[in-house]
């Protein structure tokens, strides 16, 4: 069904080995000052971490451009969101927004986020899934998955085209 | 992104609309065949739809034909690779702060090991 492709969130899955035991990961995810040290790409700052780490507590980080990336200096990017499981060491979801600062009509992305950590052998590997499930106010879209559909339908629009003449 | 491609979006008219042009260019009529929306109903949806530039018009032979305009649709998906390589980089940049630390002494005082 078509509609399923539209309301079907889009998912990305990420899988990572780190040399560090599951603790310190763990830790680096939860505790603030640590978070803010890796969180944001180069070039941005972390101005606001907060982390209220219980069922229901709340998740808020901003990344800030720095001078470096010149005419985007300042601009921010919050996420805010809301723990919904927490299983220490080994499991971690929050559903959260993230936008640009100033423009959320047009940049708001919800998503839904879940860790997964197990370690062996004093090493750490962690699986995240974040699932796109809505942009902008209220377009709950896999407009995303529309990508293949484009073909299909210029070649419709061709063969009408051709029809006409 | 645009506010207004969201907004757009976001009714649900509007929405099944494009899921139906997905299909496929069609006419004001045979949207509103499909849908069991009133052609002027439509058409005022279409006007929404292509004010955003989510669709476009192209007259055939007497008919006016609506398709999908892709591009719209490649800034999305831009936009959510974009998403993508931002946790590409966060996670690379996990493994250089879980390096530097190694060592040396955590937050509350306990050695990491390695």
């Amino acid at each position: 069904m078509i509609t399923q492709l539209f309301t079907k969130p889009k998912t990305l899955n990420f899988e990572r080995t780190y040399e560090a035991p599951v603790e310190t990961v763990w830790r680096a995810w939860t505790q603030p000052d640590m978070l803010r040290s890796w969180w944001g790409p180069k070039k941005t700052s972390i101005p606001e971490c907060e982390i209220d780490l219980t069922l229901g507590g709340r998740i808020h980080v901003v990344m800030e451009a720095t001078e470096e990336m010149g005419k985007y200096q300042g601009t921010r990017w919050p996420m805010t969101g809301t723990f919904t499981e927490i299983e220490e060491n080994s499991r971690l979801s929050y559903d959260a927004r993230s936008w640009t600062e100033g423009e959320e009509a047009g940049t708001t992305i919800h998503h839904t986020n879940t860790l997964t950590l197990s370690e062996a052998n004093g090493t750490t590997t962690i699986k995240l899934e974040v699932s796109i499930t809505q942009i902008g106010a209220k377009a709950k879209m896999a407009a995303f998955g529309m990508k293949w559909g484009y073909k299909q339908q210029f070649d419709k629009l061709k063969e009408l085209l051709e029809r006409r003449t | 992104m645009q506010a207004t491609t969201f907004a757009a979006l976001g009714e649900p008219s509007r929405l099944q609309i494009v899921e139906l042009l997905r299909t496929g260019p069609l006419s004001v009529g045979e949207i509103s065949d499909a849908l069991s929306i009133r052609q002027p109903q439509v058409s005022k949806h279409l006007r929404v739809l292509s004010g955003s530039g989510i669709v476009a018009v192209e007259p055939v032979a007497r008919h006016r034909i609506y398709h999908l305009e892709p591009e719209v649709f490649e800034q999305i998906n831009d936009w959510v690779d974009s998403f993508e390589r931002l946790w590409e980089v966060r996670l690379d940049s996990l493994d250089t702060y879980l390096n530097s630390i190694r060592a040396k002494p955590t937050e509350d005082g306990s050695e990491a090991d390695g």
